[in-house]
């Protein structure tokens, strides 16, 4: 299908650049445009990387709840018990994935925001946060506000 | 200037027009020059202009800055409060701007609005790291450090600040934590347990505070004006309070923001904090510290959660994302102090 997607989307950044960044002078909003544009070029990369990372992290997910299972309140672990059951959405199904990332997250904070974890516990706690937030597709981009102008 | 942009200069002068007005009702021929919106200010509106008017009293001319409320905000504060403060700081020797009228309903100005003096002297948020000589860096660094412990030694007693600001009941550790779980449960829009995992520590391992004194909440270069190799102003004090001083000193020290705060090699966490504990004679606890950083980072994801929820809205015009980038620090921090 061409354009691609990620053809389209480059090509947006180059036309709002090009064509229209020139003509902005005000400073707040051409300040607003940079940072849409560097946004747009972020997405663009990340976009193919979403169904994959959301089947990857409620894979690690669900594991890491059957593991604090054990030391969770029955009701919660009753829970925890339901959602393990579900079958995990196809990969094509991105809104399914989500929502299946919203439920087992979720889980995972009712099982961490109360009492503390054993030492073994905690090291897989951190182990998995720390690996979902280096693979993590979408990243912000900083862009600075337009140079100072003396008073 | 954009239509839309037109559109918002007009209002904010038919708004501050009818605000001189309302406090200086002989007030005639009011005029404004050089009215603009600066780009930055994450939170707020910034407008500066130059206004002159005729009273009873004669001819007046100010250089002012408007602070008005932005549609989308990353920081819920009350401008009566920041307002009172301001007038309360009146005199004190620290380089607070003068506050002059204030719209608390934004009945005038279409949104909470708070106008005050506009300071002399330019913004540079990464001045420390900039193309200073490293001697003149070090100088503000100092000076900044040195101004943070003057705002720590203003008698907020004689001043009646707790009637301004209220005193924590407890410890200021659990109070801020509070303020700020409360904000983290209103934007949230997904559950974040690396947020969650990181706030039950912070209940856990809340310090105790060496002192109660008033607190900055956004202490950083970003916040003040320099003039030549002076800092002339230190603006932004929406979020300040009554807590812990160290609040401040791990907000400035903690890793996330070195680039705004310490000079590698020459004016990093050591360094700032024996030229506070000089400074101010307090003892400053490592561990608690160490819980000021790991807050100052989870309050910084807190506001990216805000931006989010807000850019979600319609109502804010920059794009965040959930701060995966600050995750890392924090459980550093945290292993550090277990």
């Amino acid at each position: 299908m061409r354009p691609t997607v990620e053809e389209q989307l480059l090509g947006t950044c180059r036309i709002l650049e090009q064509v229209v960044a020139p003509c902005v002078g005000d400073a707040y909003a051409r300040t607003m445009l940079d940072g849409l544009v560097a946004n747009l070029r972020m997405l663009t990369a990340a976009l193919p990387a979403v169904p994959g990372f959301l089947q990857d992290d409620n894979r690690a997910t669900a594991a890491l709840l059957a593991q604090l299972q054990p030391a969770v309140a029955p009701d919660l672990a009753a829970a925890m018990d339901t959602a393990l059951q579900s079958a995990e959405p196809q990969a094509t199904h991105l809104a399914a994935l989500e929502a299946r990332n919203r439920e087992l997250r979720e889980l995972l904070s009712q099982a961490l925001g109360g009492t503390e974890l054993t030492p073994a516990l905690r090291e897989a706690v951190l182990a998995h946060m720390a690996s979902r937030a280096a693979r993590s597709p979408m990243r912000y981009v900083s862009t600075a506000p337009s140079p100072p102008k003396a008073s | 200037m954009e239509d839309s942009a037109k559109s918002a200069a007009a209002q904010v002068v038919a708004g501050l027009q009818a605000l001189i007005r309302d406090a200086i009702p002989s007030a005639r021929d009011i005029r404004f020059a050089g009215l603009e919106r600066a780009a930055g200010g994450l939170s707020r509106e910034n407008w500066s202009l130059d206004a002159s008017w005729v009273d009873e009293g004669g001819t007046h001319s100010h250089r002012l800055m408007l602070m008005r409320d932005a549609a989308g905000t990353l920081l819920s504060t009350d401008r009566m409060r920041e307002f009172a403060l301001l007038q309360a700081l009146d005199g004190a020797a620290l380089p607070a701007p003068r506050a002059w009228w204030i719209d608390p309903d934004g009945r005038r100005l279409g949104a909470p609005s708070l106008v005050m003096d506009r300071m002399p002297g330019t913004c540079d948020y990464l001045v420390l790291n900039g193309e200073r000589p490293l001697g003149q860096r070090l100088e503000l660094a100092r000076g900044f450090l040195g101004l943070m412990a003057d705002i720590h030694a203003v008698d907020w007693r004689a001043r009646g600040l707790d009637r301004v600001l209220g005193t924590p009941k407890g410890k200021p550790s659990l109070a801020e934590l509070a303020h700020w779980e409360a904000e983290y449960r209103r934007v949230k829009l997904e559950p974040h347990p690396e947020l969650d995992f990181v706030l039950a520590w912070m209940r856990r391992s809340a310090p105790e505070a060496e002192a109660i004194v008033l607190v900055h909440g956004d202490f950083k270069p970003g916040n003040a004006l320099l003039d030549g190799g002076r800092i002339s102003a230190k603006l932004d004090w929406e979020t300040a309070h009554l807590g812990d001083p160290l609040e401040d000193l791990g907000w400035v020290t903690n890793p996330v923001r070195k680039r705004e705060h310490q000079i590698p090699g020459d004016w990093e966490r050591e360094q700032i904090v024996a030229a506070y504990r000089q400074r101010t004679g307090r003892r400053v606890d490592e561990a608690a510290l160490r819980w000021w950083n790991v807050f100052s980072i989870w309050k910084l994801a807190v506001i990216q959660l805000t931006a989010v929820n807000e850019f979600v809205a319609g109502r804010y015009d920059r794009v965040f994302q959930t701060p995966t980038w600050l995750y890392r620090p924090m459980f550093q921090l945290m292993e550090r102090s277990a």
